[in-house]
Formats: C-alpha cells, structure tokens, sequence
C-alpha cells in the first residue's frame, strides 16, 4: 500500500530533542548547546546571503552564536531553536545595517509586482533540471530578487521555517510573508524562464555528465 | 479578477500545505473555476521544488575554523564548574567534537534537514539527468554480478532486484550519481517501457519512521522507505496506483 505524504510545513523543522524534565542542568545546557550548533550550516549559508561577504558572513555567525549563548535562559523549551537562532541572527544583521548607516532593507514591491504569471507549460521540468548552468540561473535569480523577498523564500524553501516562524524572524505581519513568498517565488519563475537557454550547445552535455558519473 | 488578486498571497502557502482549513477551502473553490490560478498553484509548487532540489548547492557549509570557533562560544558560556560537577564538565568539550563529527557526516548529502522532500527533489534531478544522457549505453544487466561489482568498488554491499518478466521490469545498470556527491546508488530499470530509477542511500532517514511515503515531485512519483541502515527512493512518472505492484516486487528484493 502507497500512502501520499502529507505536506510536512506546519510541523517546526528543528525537530528539536527537548531535553527531559529531570536531567540535570548540565546535560540541559549541553543538549542545547549540541542543538544549536547543528544549525551552524544553516546559518552561516544565511547569513553568507545576507552579507554577500564570507568575512562578514563568518562574523554575524559568530556574535549569533555568542549571543544564543548568553542568553540560552531566555528560549522556550518546546520552541524551534532554529527559528530562536534565526531571529537573533536577523536582527543582528539588521544592527550591523543600521550602524553602516545603509538602508535596512530595500522592498521593492512594484519590480516583483511587475511579473506577469506564465503559463508552467512553457517549459519542461526536464528542462529546466537538466539545464547545466541551473544553480547558476538559480542564483543569479535569487541576487535580482529585492531583499525582503529573498529572505522570506530562502527561509522557507532552503531553511523550511514555518510561515509563523518566518513572521517571527522577519519581525513582519504573517500575511506579509505569505505575499512575498508567493510573488518572490513567481518572480523566481520568470527569471529562469528568461535565462532558459536558447540554443541546444547550452544545455548540459552528454559527456559532461558521464564524465561525472561512474557507470559499473 | 478580483478574487484572483484576493487570494493571490495564499498560493504559496496552499502549495505548501500551510493554510489553515477556512482559507484552504475558499482557494479549492476557487481553483475549481479559474485555470489561470492554478497555474500560480503550480508555479509556486515547481519553484519550490527547485529550491529543494538544489538547497546544497545554493548554501555552502561552514568552514572547519567557523565550526570551532562557535563550539568555543558555547564553552565560554558554559555554567563555572563546581567541585561535583568537574567529571560531568570534562564530558561537554567531547561531546562538542561529537556534535561536529556527526554535522559532518550529516551534512554530506543533503545538508542537516534530513527531510523526504528533500531527498526526492534531489534524485528527481538526478533520475532525469541520468536517464537523458545515459540511454544508448544502457543494456540489460545481470543482478548479481552488479551487487558484487558495486560491493567490490564502493565498499558498501547493496541488494539489487533483478529484472522481472512479471513486473514487467528490466535491469539496465547502477552508477554513482554525481549529482548526490556520488554517496547513493542509483540503479536503472526499463519498467513498462519507460525510465524508472531505484535509489540506494547507504544510510536511514530518521523522519520516516519504518513508513513508506509517496512524494510528487516534477511530475515523477517517488515512493521511499527505510530500513535499519539503508534508504530506498522508486521512481516513475506515473500514478501511484501503478506503483504500486512495482514497489512490491523492488521492496520484497531489496531489503
């Protein structure tokens, strides 16, 4: 028997192992800290998209975790650390912004307003998958997205946050997340779209692949 | 018109199954009449598929130096140890270097989030790459003899159902994939005429829990399930009812 997998999006993506009630305050701490540290990936892949820079990127991972440290007292146990860590990782960011004196966030409703929704026919999932330069296309689509955009999908599609979770981080209505993702991601779609390629030479090639790929 | 507009916001979390029932059935009713919507519907699923698909490429992992020095954060903030606590203070440094270990080892194909959606976004990809390059090189093979190849070449020993008359299931060759850091065995089937993948992962996915789930994705159908040390992914574009008898006869084989 096959059963359809039900969509996964409301359970908290940390899968955190709270620990027991009656471990001691020793394994408590260590637990979290083992938790916390798992998302180090996570967080410094978000945090390398934030700052454009690994330096930077590598700094605001760092006062994150100095931070969670710190303040380990203050998360709620049963909450998803990963989205705890991911606030405090925002808002962070945004501190370093405002000190820079730049401009917190730009949100630049009326470029992805502009988008026109295409019919997916238009091209093939095929296509679009077996195309060599995707995760080219793919993140030169994301680096023209205006940032709030950007944050919310990423968040959701790479980081698997709830939409709850992501309102929390981003310190913005749940609506307002709900729309960016669904314009952010729309826009995503026609950017591909756009840089589909157009003669067969730009598509990957047969040797290319095989190259990669030890047939037995 | 205005209704499109309306619900517009809600597509991408109704793609996403996150939208609390009230408004999920205002967006059913609505998609019923209007075409052009579900088309967004699909748009939003086909983006977020991609993402998925290529989440490890689009987030490098930290560096080894990044890693310790966040450990190191989580040491200084450590509670001062008291006299009874030293034996149990002496245990966090290594647990720390186990934690890392393991993210390591975790991290090597698809990143920490060992989801099911991720896995089968990543070997759709690769199930299609593989099958549109590799065709003309693909012949008939003989079970066994792969399984000791297979076993002989990647150090890990794999069970590789042969082909099958009644199933009407052709074996045609298992490689490496690249495109999941060479880490699963993908094995190849003519099934009813038409490309059909079994993947090997030599590890168990934890969030499946002994259950066999069925996910879509880009048109293809992928059902896994996981056994004590290993994950298997069947796939084909087609229903899951057809799967059905295929997935019996892969699973009864493979184990």
């Amino acid at each position: 028997m096959v059963f359809r997998r039900r969509p996964t999006s409301s359970v908290p993506a940390g899968g955190g192992s709270a620990p027991e009630a009656e471990a001691s305050k020793t394994s408590a701490d260590e637990a979290f800290s083992r938790e916390a540290l798992s998302y180090v990936d996570s967080l410094y892949g978000t945090a390398l998209r934030l700052t454009r820079r690994p330096a930077d990127a590598e700094d605001l991972v760092q006062d994150t975790y100095l931070k969670a440290f710190r303040s380990s007292g203050q998360f709620q146990r049963g909450t998803n650390l990963k989205a705890w860590l991911f606030t405090i990782l925002h808002n962070t960011f945004r501190n370093m912004r405002r000190h820079d004196g730049r401009n917190p966030i730009d949100v630049d409703s009326e470029y992805v307003e502009q988008a026109p929704a295409r019919a997916p026919n238009d091209f093939s999932p095929e296509e679009l998958l077996t195309r060599a330069s995707l995760d080219v296309d793919l993140k030169d689509a994301l680096d023209a997205l205006p940032e709030a955009f950007r944050q919310a999908v990423w968040l959701r599609d790479v980081e698997e946050l709830t939409y709850a979770e992501i309102a929390e981080v981003l310190d913005i209505p749940l609506g307002t997340v709900m729309s960016r993702i669904s314009r952010g991601r729309r826009a995503l779609y026609e950017r591909l779209h756009r840089s589909e390629p157009q003669s067969q030479n730009e598509t990957m090639k047969p040797g290319e692949h095989q190259e990669k790929a030890d047939v037995v | 018109m205005s209704k499109c507009r309306e619900l517009d916001a809600q597509f991408a979390p109704y793609a996403d199954g996150d939208v609390a029932t009230g408004d999920r059935a205002s967006v059913e009713a609505h998609l019923d009449r209007c075409p052009p919507c579900r088309d967004r519907v699909a748009i939003q699923r086909s983006v977020r598929d991609v993402m998925i698909a290529r989440r490890s490429a689009l987030r490098p992992g930290a560096s080894e130096q990044l890693r310790a020095r966040c450990a190191e954060h989580a040491r200084a903030a450590a509670p001062a140890p008291s006299m009874v606590r030293i034996a149990s203070r002496r245990w966090v440094p290594l647990s720390l270097a186990a934690t890392l270990l393991l993210a390591v080892a975790g991290a090597f194909l698809f990143g920490l989030n060992d989801s099911v959606e991720a896995l089968a976004a990543q070997l759709t990809l690769d199930h299609v790459t593989c099958f549109q390059f590799a065709p003309e090189r693909l012949k008939h093979m003989d079970a066994s003899a792969a399984a000791h190849d297979w076993a002989a070449k990647q150090g890990w020993a794999i069970e590789i159902p042969a082909s099958s008359s009644s199933s009407d299931l052709e074996l045609l060759g298992i490689r490496r994939c690249t495109m999941s850091s060479g880490r699963v065995a993908h094995v190849l089937y003519r099934w009813h005429g038409q490309p059909l993948s079994v993947f090997v992962v030599p590890h168990s996915v934890r969030a499946l829990h002994d259950q066999q789930e069925l996910v879509e994705k880009f048109g293809h159908e992928a059902v896994v399930w996981s056994g004590a040390d290993r994950t298997y992914v069947l796939l084909a574009r087609a229903e899951p009812s057809e799967l059905t008898p295929v997935v019996r006869y892969v699973r009864a084989n493979a184990h």
